[in-house]
């Protein structure tokens, strides 16, 4: 009797198991078809609205948008890569496209984009394009773009001379030493030493390639000055070592006035610290030999298994629609990766954001190499130990150099 | 005499005083996090921050319904919850046994049970995700509970109890002609109600706030849980505190409550498991 | 053969009685470790993952290179750090606590277990966001504490060393609650005559507590020794949410370094190689606990 009631108990289990397996794959009726799609964080949030537009538009396809949290996206991804099981269409942050490129997980969109104008290269501002393409094949279409530009105080600049951003380098250095001339605890120019965008587009600026279009590194002498240039700001105190001085904050109260950052920080500014407004601007980043700045933002990319390439390829064609992106930047506050849309009265009008739709024409792609993530890290290492540990300059460029020609043999 | 009594009451004094200084250091992020969940999003970040809200306000607590389907990742949590307990189950059945048996291959076996309690979890991630993806069971509620259903830390702490159970117990109860399931279910199972407290609250923390594997196995929003809901409203670059406090707080309480009205239990439990 | 069948009959309820349990740590622990030890000898990667074939068996290479990886040494050593200080502090910081809880029977007693526990289920972001400001050099409350009795601001998060005291700080802190419950529940399990006993025998408080209430805690000490030397061998948690192994890899962590190669760059062999470093380090530990115990025992 007991025994019975175990096994009952057993096929309870099991069949609650595969009820509740069962449960979550709906019956699809059959005209319908279902595409999976991947957000990340807030924008899988958000997704779901610009997709019921699409659903009503075309009645015979259901869009499934899963949301992902950007801090676990990595794991899962790596999952359906391992797998094979993956959605049909995919939101990928740009410095993971050639990961997942290398690993012949994205499908090649070139079959379609003839059929797709929305799709063409040329929609979309330069830089973009390089994250699009690995090799020969377009991987991805660039959804939503961001890239650095220059925050910074124009009341303090003002009263140091300065009514205008720092256009250049020196200009940068100069306004940035007399800033932090204010007195004790202020600084001139904010770096995050856990940024690793600032020295790469610092090298870039300096006319260095970073690492160039074969995979090769340019380490000459131009990215050894940007370096220096970069940990001057440290030793003359312009910048502080500690990272920890909240940056709104910080920038509120004029202990720094000046930092590079994405567009993000436009809501946060403006959240935090309202009664900043007027007193603060953006601007295109101060260059050297160019004003190169870095472009980010995600792709939407299709999984190579996906079983609906028409649909998806459908999906991401009105979601790059000009209207859509930017019914998606109100909803969002992304910035629209398609260069017609800054058209917009939204774009031209203000000047926060002028500056990002002038910075974007000049912006380059991180180098699409697999190993860009790890020579990264290993950049900020090396800088770390040079700003915070006092090692020397040279010889721990020499040894970088050294460290990133055994992770590009491999 | 006077003087002796004179010095314990000063001496209990003291301990509560001790106490309630450590009481405040150990709660103050607590404290910290269920206020800021009643702050708005320009208080919350402030430097240097407030403890309690300025402004109080719901806000947070109604976006967590509105806005998310948290009410799905309520029911979803709950079923992993329920079946984890099943779980329990066959945990003190393998602890009763590897107590009160003797058989062939006992020991090997059970040290190969605490082994795996020393495996880093990162380890196995992708393997158990490739083995659940054989078995066809990705993105449903069994491939989420599965894995977690037996646990070696549990096996053995039911184990050290059950050993405590005289034996002679037993062989009456077998002498009477109860079958094995009998007396593991109407004898044992009533005897180690404390310890089966304990592991019920232990697992109700653990499916509670299981996070990582619902996450990688569901392909589905519908399967999520309320952790993998929780760190959803973190941003790539910007996040919201408060509405994360306010998700925080949701999660928290009810194990606080939990807590408080079954600690009582927990601790015979745990007294009685022959930790002494 | 037909022996192995019929012991396996007579004796079947044990084995019935463990295999569900056992069904599911096979499948889920022991299968999957051993597949994990078998990739840690193979260069795959995100490439290899999504494409069998170009998976390669390069024997000890991971394990080699691992060995004369700086980081990796370094996560190491920290790890050892870790334990060498946090294990004994969770220990003696519990243990206190509970005898203190046990002191009186009152209600405020009975309020300070739930207050004293629920660190250790407050939820991680609510941990990394609130230690992050009591941390911080420039707003945070310790360095304000340190400024009105006239200290120097202390770099809690910005200098290895003092960066690696701060997080075993915090873990003692979320470890707290656990063991306090296990040592109280033991203490309670102490029978009254022992206590009258050492009474009767003269023996004053401190002798008590010496010579009576700690070498009959020695089960609980045990345990808790074994759970939070394993726990904190796979120091992970603290590390990723506040300094994600940094300044200067002052903080990573063994588990830290495999979940980065991992996870984040995708080097799937040589993390499998890691772990299976990090658990021959667990297994020793374990062993060594288990040896120590036996010898106590003994005695």
């Amino acid at each position: 009797m007991n025994r019975k009631k175990l096994t009952t108990l057993a096929v309870t289990v099991f069949a609650a198991a595969s009820f509740l397996g069962a449960c979550s794959s709906e019956k699809e009726s059959a005209e319908q078809t279902r595409i999976q799609v991947w957000a990340m964080g807030e924008e899988g949030n958000l997704l779901p609205e610009l997709a019921e537009k699409f659903e009503e538009d075309n009645p015979n396809i259901n869009v499934d948008v899963q949301a992902i949290p950007w801090g676990q996206a990595h794991e899962k991804l790596l999952t359906a890569v391992a797998s094979g099981n993956g959605p049909d269409v995919l939101q990928l942050g740009t410095t993971w496209v050639p990961e997942f490129a290398d690993a012949d997980i994205l499908l090649d969109l070139s079959p379609y984009l003839e059929k797709n104008p929305e799709l063409a290269p040329d929609n979309y501002f330069p830089g973009a394009v390089e994250s699009m393409m690995y090799g020969e094949k377009v991987v991805g279409i660039p959804w939503y773009v961001d890239t650095r530009v220059l925050y910074y105080r124009t009341d303090l600049l003002a009263e140091v001379g300065y009514d205008q951003a720092p256009a250049t380098w020196d200009e940068l250095k100069d306004a940035a030493a007399k800033l932090a001339a204010r007195g004790d605890g202020m600084y001139g120019y904010d770096i995050d030493l856990n940024d690793q965008l600032v020295p790469v587009i610092l090298s870039w600026q300096n006319g260095s390639e970073y690492i160039d279009e074969n995979g090769k590194p340019d380490f000459g002498e131009e990215f050894q000055g940007a370096l220096e240039f970069y940990a001057s700001f440290f030793e003359e105190g312009l910048t502080p070592t500690s990272g920890q001085i909240e940056i709104v904050d910080a920038f509120k109260n004029g202990v720094k006035p000046m930092f590079q950052s994405g567009p993000w920080m436009v809501n946060m500014i403006n959240n935090q610290a309202p009664e900043l407004e007027g007193q603060w601007g953006t601007a295109v980043l101060p260059g050297n030999v160019t004003n190169t700045s870095a472009i980010g933002g995600s792709n939407l990319s299709v999984f190579h298994n996906s079983e609906h390439v028409e649909e998806a390829v459908q999906f991401i064609s009105y979601l790059n629609e000009v209207d859509t992106q930017l019914n998606w930047y109100e909803i969002s506050n992304a910035l629209p990766s398609r260069t017609a849309a800054w058209e917009d009265a939204v774009f031209q009008e203000d000047p926060m954001l002028s500056a990002f739709g002038e910075q974007l024409e000049a912006t380059k792609a991180t180098p699409q190499i697999v190993e860009f993530e790890k020579i990264a890290q290993e950049l900020l290492r090396m800088l770390e130990k040079v700003v915070v540990g006092g090692a020397e300059m040279d010889g721990e460029v020499a040894k970088f150099k050294e460290t990133v020609d055994g992770i590009l043999e491999e | 005499m006077k003087s002796k009594r004179k010095y314990k009451k000063l001496e209990e004094i003291l301990i509560t005083l001790l106490l309630i200084a450590g009481g405040v250091l150990v709660s103050i992020p607590f404290l910290w996090m269920i206020f800021s969940s009643f702050k708005p999003a320009n208080e919350v970040l402030a430097m240097p921050p407030t403890l309690l809200p300025e402004n109080p306000t719901f806000e947070n607590y109604q976006n967590l319904f509105t806005n998310m389907s948290f009410g799905i990742y309520l029911r979803n949590t709950l079923i992993i919850v329920l079946f984890s307990f099943i779980g329990l189950f066959f945990n003190g059945m393998a602890g009763y046994a590897f107590a009160k048996f003797n058989f062939k291959g006992k020991e090997p076996i059970f040290y190969t049970v605490l082994a795996t309690m020393m495996i880093p979890a990162q380890v196995t991630m992708i393997p158990v995700y490739l083995i659940l993806n054989q078995l066809g069971l990705t993105n449903t509620m069994a491939g989420i509970i599965l894995p977690g259903l037996a646990a070696a830390f549990s096996i053995f702490l039911f184990r050290q109890f059950m050993s405590t159970i005289p034996t002679d117990l037993i062989e009456a109860a077998r002498l009477d002609g109860a079958g094995e399931f009998r007396i593991f279910f109407r004898l044992i199972v009533p005897i180690a109600k404390p310890i089966f407290a304990v592991q019920a609250i232990l697992t109700f923390i653990g499916a509670w706030n299981s996070f990582l594997w619902p996450l990688i196995i569901a392909s589905d929003q519908r399967l999520y849980t309320l952790s993998v809901g929780l760190s959803l409203l973190q941003g790539q670059h910007a996040s919201n505190f408060g509405l994360q406090m306010a998700g925080a707080a949701f999660m928290v309480v009810p194990i606080i409550l939990i807590f408080a009205f079954f600690q009582k239990y927990i601790i015979e439990g745990f007294t009685m498991s022959g930790l002494k | 053969m037909g022996d192995i069948f019929k012991y396996l009959y007579k004796n079947r309820y044990p084995y019935i009685f463990i295999a569900p349990a056992l069904f599911i740590l096979i499948s889920f622990s022991i299968v999957p470790i051993v597949l994990a030890f078998g990739i840690s000898f193979t260069d795959i990667n995100l490439r290899g993952l999504a494409d069998w074939s170009r998976i390669s068996f390069v024997g000890l290479d991971n394990y080699i290179s691992l060995l004369t990886d700086d980081v990796f040494i370094k996560s190491v050593l920290n790890t050892l750090f870790y334990v060498i200080i946090g294990v004994p502090l969770v220990i003696v910081c519990s243990m206190g606590t509970a005898l203190l809880l046990n002191y009186g029977k009152n209600r405020i007693f009975t309020v300070f277990r739930a207050v004293y526990y629920m660190p250790s289920i407050t939820n991680i972001v609510a941990v990394a966001v609130i230690w992050g400001f009591l941390y911080n050099t420039h707003y945070g409350l310790f360095n304000y504490l340190l400024s009105v009795v006239n200290i120097d601001a202390v770099p809690w998060l910005e200098q290895p060393t003092i960066a690696k005291l701060s997080l075993i700080a915090l873990a003692v802190w979320k470890g707290l609650g656990l063991n306090m419950i296990i040592f109280l529940a033991a203490l309670q399990g102490i029978p009254k005559e022992y206590y009258e006993a050492a009474k009767i025998d003269g023996a004053n408080r401190w002798q008590t507590l010496r010579h009576v209430t700690i070498p009959l805690l020695s089960f609980a000490t045990f345990f808790v020794t074994i759970t939070t030397l394993i726990g904190w061998l796979q120091f992970f948690e603290e590390p990723y949410v506040m300094t994600n192994g940094g300044p200067l890899d002052g903080t990573l962590s063994m588990a830290l370094f495999i979940y980065r190669n991992g996870f984040q760059l995708s080097e799937m062999g040589y993390a499998a190689a890691g772990s299976f470093i990090l658990f021959f380090f667990i297994i020793v530990a374990t062993i060594v606990q288990f040896k120590v115990r036996k010898a106590d025992a003994d005695y």
